[in-house]
């Protein structure tokens, strides 16, 4: 299968800090992947977002991204085909109304005037955000602003969709409506990649692979299954494992074997009941 | 969030709204020359005034503008109008209209008529602007700013960045009242007084305020700027306009009888024709 995205060897120190951001890190990302990055606050999640968006240039180590090499001459083509969700809704929110902010991306993509509007509705219903494409930022709620940054990202169809702690700012129910977006839109488009950096455990466990960064360095990837099992690993650098995951490790413990297939509580809920 | 409800856009649907922004710029450049034409006489000028007047209270009840709010923002008028009268009762007089004296202190009906009539004007003025933005999104006016700046982006102006600009500006406006409010409460909490106390105590509550709210503003700004850059904007590559502007018949018609009033106006002012004298009315 061909990867998305490929650091190699890739570390970053900020102008005038004496300890890296980013400390010789290495992974892959195949393509369809949906990868959760955890990792507490300081260890360089949204370091490494910036530079596989090439919002900043590493010095060390190279990012491959689609196949191609990084660089400033490839930089806008590449990054065509990926879009950035940020963690404050407010702050990259640029149109005066809903219609305008997600018709930003399209104007600067070139998109003719006239085929603009088919994709705002499409995308904004997508988000079902229909109802208040003319509503003003200042009159909608922060989870709002995030879906519509969402659906101005989504309406470019990138290929690779960043999210840096996009949901952070949401409630347990908004959290839940984007990542289902999310993973409605992958399913729609098999080739979509998702790099989801998040604090909530419960999301990483539904991944298809985790990251755990810890101090700019790479501790932990794997499936969600085999990375939450590390519980000593995780403990030493103050993360839990989600409730289901450690739920089944310890039924597995106890000498009950649970199919791999089960990902929710409820099909857990089945299994135990049979 | 703080009230600002001075010409600010009110959605609805009036003609006026459905206008092209940029016949209603050039409506009210027009009508505001046309306003401060010099006349030969106060009765002329008052003429053209009052029409105007009418004429603006009229577009004002399509517009569904609240008169309140109208009286509201002209309030503030007030103080320039006792004012001007004041300098005007000390300013030397231009004809012989004996009004009454205070002590030994002679006033005459000039002070009052030339203070009338530049308080008409301002008025007339604020009135006119506040068509204007209350019917016209500011995206709009924006875009129709960046219009009339055309001729200068030949010449390597660039008006479409001081557009954005503007546009982002605009946008951030009520973020930052909000953060504003949101510093106010967090200091006031602090024990820092924003109403009472000395000059001192005031300038460091402000203080208090103004370097938080540059931080947050800067943060915004940087992290603004990564959005946008992600999102595919480079302010000198060519974009394509989600928004159009339209000039339809009727924005020709409305430029049509805008510069048919500021013809008569102008004839008026150059010609010195005083339609009272056809009447037989003597004025001044
Ligand atoms: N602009 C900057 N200048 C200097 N140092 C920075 C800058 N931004 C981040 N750092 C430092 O780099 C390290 C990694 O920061 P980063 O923002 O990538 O962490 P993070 O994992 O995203 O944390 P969080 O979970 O809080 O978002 C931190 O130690 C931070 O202090
Ligand atoms: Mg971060």
């Amino acid at each position: 299968m061909k990867n998305v995205l490929e650091v190699k060897n890739l570390s970053y120190t900020y102008q005038g800090e004496s300890v890296e951001a980013i400390h010789d890190l290495s992974f892959s990302i195949p393509e369809g992947s949906y990868v959760a990055i955890v990792g507490h606050n300081g260890s360089g999640k949204s370091t490494l977002a910036k530079i596989i968006s090439g919002l900043m240039l590493a010095k060390n180590g190279t990012i491959t991204v689609f196949g191609e090499e990084l660089n400033k001459e490839n930089l806008s083509s590449i990054r065509r085909r990926m879009g950035l969700v940020f963690q404050n809704p407010d702050n990259q929110f640029v149109g005066a109304s809903v219609r305008d902010d997600i018709a930003f991306g399209l104007e600067n993509r070139e998109v003719p005037s006239g085929e603009m509007d088919s994709l705002i509705n499409e995308f904004a219903s997508k988000v079902s955000m229909e109802r208040y494409l003319d509503s003003a930022p200042e009159n909608l709620s922060g989870g709002q602003k995030q879906r519509v940054a969402i659906a101005g990202v989504l309406a470019m169809k990138p290929d690779l969709i960043i999210y840096d702690e996009a949901t952070s700012m949401l409630d347990p129910i908004g959290k839940k409506e984007i990542l289902d977006i999310t993973f409605g839109l992958k399913k729609d488009n098999p080739t979509l990649s998702v790099i989801s950096i998040t604090h909530d455990i419960e999301e990483a466990s539904r991944a298809d692979y985790v990251l755990v960064l810890n101090k700019g360095k790479l501790i932990l990837e794997g499936k969600p299954s085999e990375v939450f099992k590390e519980k000593d690993k995780l403990q030493s650098i103050h993360l839990d494992a989600p409730f289901l995951l450690s739920l089944i490790s310890s039924l597995k413990e106890e000498g009950v074997d649970v199919p791999e297939d089960v990902d929710t509580l409820e099909k857990l809920e089945d299994f135990l009941c049979q | 969030m703080a009230s600002i409800t001075l010409g600010r856009y009110v959605p609805y649907k009036s003609f006026l709204h459905k206008m092209d922004p940029r016949a209603k710029i050039f409506a009210l450049i027009i009508l505001m020359v046309a306003i401060f034409l010099p006349y030969e006489t106060y009765a002329v000028s008052f003429l053209v005034g009052g029409i105007i007047f009418v004429l603006t209270i009229v577009l004002l009840w399509i517009a569904h503008m609240s008169f309140l709010n109208l009286l509201k923002s002209l309030s503030a008028l007030w103080i320039m109008m006792v004012f001007l009268l004041l300098i005007y009762m000390i300013a030397p007089r231009t004809t012989d209209f004996y009004a009454f004296s205070i002590g030994s202190w002679k006033i005459y009906w000039d002070s009052f008529i030339e203070a009338g009539r530049i308080i008409l004007r301002l008025v007339l003025m604020v009135m006119i602007s506040m068509i204007l933005t209350s019917t016209t999104k500011p995206l709009d006016l924006t875009d129709a700013f960046e219009w009339y700046l055309f001729p200068l982006k030949l010449i390597g102006f660039p008006s479409h960045i001081i557009a954005m600009i503007i546009t982002l500006a605009l946008r951030f406006i009520p973020t930052i009242l909000d953060d504003v409010q949101r510093i106010m409460k967090a200091q006031t909490s602090r024990g820092v007084d924003f109403e009472k106390g000395s000059l001192i105590a005031k300038i460091k509550a402000i203080i208090s305020l103004i370097i938080p709210l540059f931080v947050s503003a800067f943060v915004r700004s940087d992290e603004l700027a990564n959005a946008m850059e992600c999102r595919g904007y480079d302010p000198n590559a060519k974009r394509t306009k989600y928004r159009k502007l339209h000039f339809r018949w009727w924005d020709l018609f409305e430029t049509f009888i805008v510069l048919l009033v500021f013809g008569g106006c102008l004839y008026l002012s150059i010609s010195g024709f005083n339609p009272f004298n056809l009447l037989g009315i003597a004025t001044i």
